[in-house]
């Protein structure tokens, strides 16, 4: 049966339905025409359709991303999209971050930096237009496949992000017409996500995995058209781009992770952030071999393949983390869309593209007759490729375990420790890589003067060894000899680098990108090996000991410490104290006062104040923490809570009891008018007696007795309060009414007169000290962080820079 | 040969030495029952005994968090964690400890938990229509005496 369902807008889902079918229509339709307009280039037709496709493509693309932004906007929650990932409480900038929390919102960026860097392409490819288009749009068509959300021969193909509420889910409110009412609000986004990085982390991080269709496009259009030499020099700028663009998106996750996540680290060998540092390394290998053909003509094979297979590994890592297949070993919880299959015909799609291409030109491909000589830059080039390589395949091995496990139904686990697991490899690896960023900086290309060399290598190396003492004296990572190699190792490299660097600057424009991004990547390097290795949890109560931080940072005995409101512990150096909390719904932000004390003086020569916050998100699993860091140009404390006082005073629990329960044992009193009491806030002085005393519902009847105890309740803090317990007999029973002062947690009870004895019986309840308020908290000390940031920053630079340098430097006779 | 092509071969023959080593890094799935006899860190992936307390009592010790969880093969065991309780533990579908066997209890170093994703979450918060008027305040309360 139809239900005719009231109030449920469906024009925009329609509208952004027909754009899901266009993109993916005028997508393939544009790969086909440019793949026919290259084989047959006479017929301009083909080239004629196959824009217009495109621009179509670039029309319907911008389409589906109006019409997901207008849903959520405007909490259009009959739409499964905006009801799973926003809600009406959410600010508008995060309106954005749930745009691209789900999976289809993420593709549709993914497509949308494609349509964009394919409009740089048409307009500035020119010869490569054609072959380059043709890949590139055929991605474009996959990555369209995956929103259609239709059935073909009982297969979904795709997953819509136009898709109904009561379409996506059974239940039974979806057979009321008028559900959408009923429909309080959405489910919001992930309190972890609401952060300012998460808005712009994602979109950069998508422009850098669709940038590297680009350099795999011009090597498949390379090897296509046999136009072997030209794919390198004219995909260099590219490659470049891909890698500077990625680089800094991983950084910025990173930087999230730290910010907001409660990791406690900057990287944590998670598989989602592995997936993408994968083809980011085989990228920066198949650059550093494209430049060493370029200028040599060795190593064609490493470059077109490192080229072409760094975006078969972004296919990957999107399969890593969007098919559900990682389960259990990741803490990101990525559910399969169903679009489990289809992301393995993605894979392969390009694989086999790949692999066909790479067979079928495998002969004709240039090579050089010549040995590469042990004195030649590019034969360090392709070793540090390789290096780099091998490095990844130990990242693609140890990630993929739950892949491995899916094909081969085998059951292994990953390592217990992935931290000190991938580091243990990795550090070996970067050691190289740093080793050999640092002296191929001397070699020249072709033949170097084995002579010159030395001497110049071996200056460095001193300057180098020198500086290493000093950074290792100072930051404290002398414990471990694989630290001292890793810091010397880089210490090299910004050393050796410099050195180019100054000579750059002297004339040899060309190299500066080159000296910048590597005395980045040493600046890197040391950062992360320093706040990795002597990063030490500072709240450790003083009964426990202190671990000695190794690579790896799990759960110590006694990391957490406990805080009462208002009384300072020492902790380290800094007294801390918790002052309150102020709530910001849906946050609770918990004020921890740090403060620094002279020994002698006992002044306080430093005050600061972190406001850690939570997020108290039944939705989402109850109290979400996010750190508050204080940063110092050496080094960050960084402060997480992990443990508060659930808060009554928010959910009103404490007008549910009304009973005696919930007040201590009763003081009795025998008083007499005039008397003054002491509670525990203040006192209390009897009155009077209100002899005419009434009370609401009880009718007085003519024997009956009513009298009322008038007491004047004064705080210690000022206020006073009046309250008036009654005493009451009828027919010869005793009855009494009891009177609260709520405020000061009081209770009286007028309970007997003793005439005999002249006395009047009254008793004060008090309600109990209300428990003080604590949180238990976690405080980690991150020393010379800031070089990791810092490092970061000086290689996108660094490759910006080379960007620049290098398509400058093209040769204008290129068509 | 070329050199390169030397160099690439003891790469590969590395590489695949490498993978052989570093699967002896990687664990197992197991359960309580072998954990008492391996006495070495492991995984061990279960739920949670919701009936039973979890105790977490920070005033005593902020580092203490203990619950009771059933294994695979459904045997039941205390699980003692040194830190502050994961705070969505009870709402886990699956846990996966690492840890080890220390007497009859599991010290687990690390806890993940699988939650259910609010992807598939098929629930719907409905706004639910209330008939019942709330009572009135009532400022006297008469007691027997």
């Amino acid at each position: 049966m139809d239900i005719a369902y009231v109030g449920e807008s469906l024009l925009p889902g329609q509208i952004g339905q027909f754009f899901v079918i266009l993109s993916f229509g005028a997508a393939l339709l544009s790969s086909i025409s440019y793949y026919f307009g290259t084989t047959a280039e006479e017929d301009r037709s083909w080239l004629v359709i196959a824009r217009a496709s495109f621009w179509l493509n670039v029309v319907a693309v911008v389409g589906i991303g109006s019409c997901l932004f207008y849903i959520i906007y405007n909490h259009l929650f009959e739409y499964h999209y905006a009801w799973a990932h926003s809600s009406r409480s959410l600010p508008t900038h995060y309106i954005i971050s749930s745009f691209w929390e789900g999976q289809e919102g993420s593709f549709w960026l993914w497509m949308f930096w494609q349509a964009l860097l394919g409009m740089v392409l048409v307009f500035k490819a020119k010869s490569w237009e054609r072959p380059v288009m043709a890949v590139v749009m055929l991605c474009q068509a996959v990555l369209g496949s995956m929103l259609i959300g239709v059935e073909v021969f009982g297969e979904r193909v795709g997953s819509s992000p136009f898709i109904l509420l009561r379409e996506a889910m059974r239940a039974p409110i979806f057979s009321d017409p008028n559900y959408l009412g009923m429909i309080a609000d959405g489910s919001g986004l992930n309190a972890t996500l609401q952060n300012y990085w998460m808005v712009i982390h994602p979109p950069t991080l998508f422009l850098g995995f669709a940038a590297m269709i680009v350099p795999f496009a011009y090597a498949a259009a390379g090897l296509w058209q046999r136009r072997y030499n030209e794919w390198i020099r004219a995909s260099i700028p590219w490659a470049l781009f891909a890698v500077m663009v990625l680089g800094a998106g991983i950084i910025m996750g990173s930087f999230w992770a730290y910010e907001a996540l409660n990791f406690g680290g900057f990287w944590a060998w998670d598989p989602v952030e592995n997936a993408s540092i994968i083809p980011w390394l085989t990228l920066i290998a198949g650059v550093h071999v494209m430049i060493a053909y370029k200028n040599s003509g060795h190593s064609y094979f490493a470059a077109t393949l490192l080229a072409m297979v760094s975006f078969v590994l972004v296919i990957y890592a999107s399969f890593l983390t969007r098919s559900g297949v990682l389960g259990e070993t990741s803490v990101h919880s990525f559910t399969d869309l169903g679009l489990y299959w289809q992301l393995v015909v993605f894979i392969f799609i390009f694989l086999a593209l790949m692999v066909y291409l790479l067979i079928a030109r495998k002969k004709e491909m240039p090579s050089s007759k010549k040995e590469e000589d042990i004195y030649s830059r590019e034969f360090w080039l392709f070793i540090g490729a390789l290096v780099l390589v091998v490095a990844c395949v130990q990242i693609i091995a140890s990630t993929s375990i739950p892949v491995f496990n899916a094909v081969f139904g085998t059951k292994i686990a990953p390592p217990l420790d992935p931290v000190q697991h991938y580091n243990k490899w990795q550090a070996g690896f970067a050691v190289v890589i740093a080793l050999l960023s640092a002296f191929t900086q001397f070699m020249k290309y072709k033949r170097t003067n084995s002579r010159k060399f030395y001497s110049a290598a071996l200056a460095s190396f001193v300057a180098a060894l020198v500086v290493t003492g000093l950074v290792v004296y100072v930051t404290k990572v002398y414990v471990n000899f694989m630290y001292i190699l890793l810091v010397f190792a880089a210490t090299y490299t910004i050393v050796a680098n410099g050195r180019i660097l100054g000579e750059a600057i002297r004339g040899k424009w060309k190299l500066t990108g080159s000296a910048v991004s590597h005395i980045g990547f040493g600046l890197l390097l040391i950062g992360g090996l320093v706040a990795a290795a002597t990063n030490e949890v500072i709240s450790v109560n003083s009964s426990n000991y202190i671990a000695v931080a190794g690579f790896d940072q799990v759960e110590k005995p006694g990391d957490n410490l406990f805080l009462t409101e208002g009384e300072p512990v020492q902790m380290g150096d800094y007294r801390v104290t918790y002052v309150g909390d102020s709530i910001a719904p849906p946050n609770v932000y918990y004020k921890i006062n740090y403060e620094k004390i002279d020994d002698e003086t006992g002044r306080v020569t430093e005050h600061f104040q972190l406001r850690p916050f939570a997020q108290n998100n039944p939705q989402m699993g109850g109290l979400v923490g996010t750190p508050a860091t204080k940063h110092y140009l050496t080094h960050d404390v960084y402060t997480l809570i992990t443990a508060a006082m659930s808060t009554p005073h928010l959910q009103g629990q404490e007008s549910e009891q009304t009973g005696f329960e919930a007040y201590d044992e009763p003081a009795v009193y025998e008083t007499n008018i005039g008397d003054t009491l002491r509670y525990r806030n203040g006192y209390i002085v009897v009155e009077g007696i209100n002899r005419n005393a009434t009370v609401q519902n009880i009718p007085r009847k003519d024997d009956d007795i009513i009298v009322g105890l008038k007491l004047r309740i004064h705080a210690a803090t000022g206020e006073s309060y009046e309250a008036e317990p009654v005493f009451l007999i009828r027919g010869g029973t005793t009855f009494d009414l009891f009177k609260d002062v709520d405020e000061q947690g009081l209770r009286f009870r007028f309970s007997n007169i003793m005439p005999q004895k002249d006395k009047l019986e009254l008793m004060v309840y008090q309600k109990p000290l209300p428990e003080k308020r604590w949180v238990v908290f976690k405080a980690i000390k991150f020393p010379y962080i800031n070089f990791f940031w810092c490092g970061a920053i000086v290689m996108t630079i660094g490759f910006f820079m080379a960007i620049f340098s290098r398509s400058r430097t093209k040769p204008a006779t290129q068509e | 040969m070329k050199k390169s092509s030397v160099i690439g071969i003891v790469v590969i023959a590395l590489a695949i030495a490498m993978i052989i080593v570093m699967y002896t890094d990687s664990s197992t799935y197991s359960t309580f029952t072998e954990a008492k006899e391996k006495q070495s860190e492991l995984y061990v992936v279960g739920v949670l005994n919701k009936d039973k307390e979890l105790l977490y009592n920070p005033v005593v010790d902020a580092n203490h968090f203990s619950f009771y969880m059933y294994d695979n093969d459904s045997t039941e065991c205390r699980v003692v964690f040194r830190g502050a309780k994961p705070q969505d533990i009870e709402r886990s579908e699956q846990i996966v400890l690492t840890g080890k066997m220390v007497g009859d209890e599991f010290h687990a170093s690390k806890i993940l938990m699988k939650c259910p994703s609010k992807y598939n979450q098929d629930e719907i918060e409905v706004i639910e229509a209330n008939t019942a008027q709330r009572t009135g305040f009532v400022d006297v309360q008469p007691i027997n005496q």
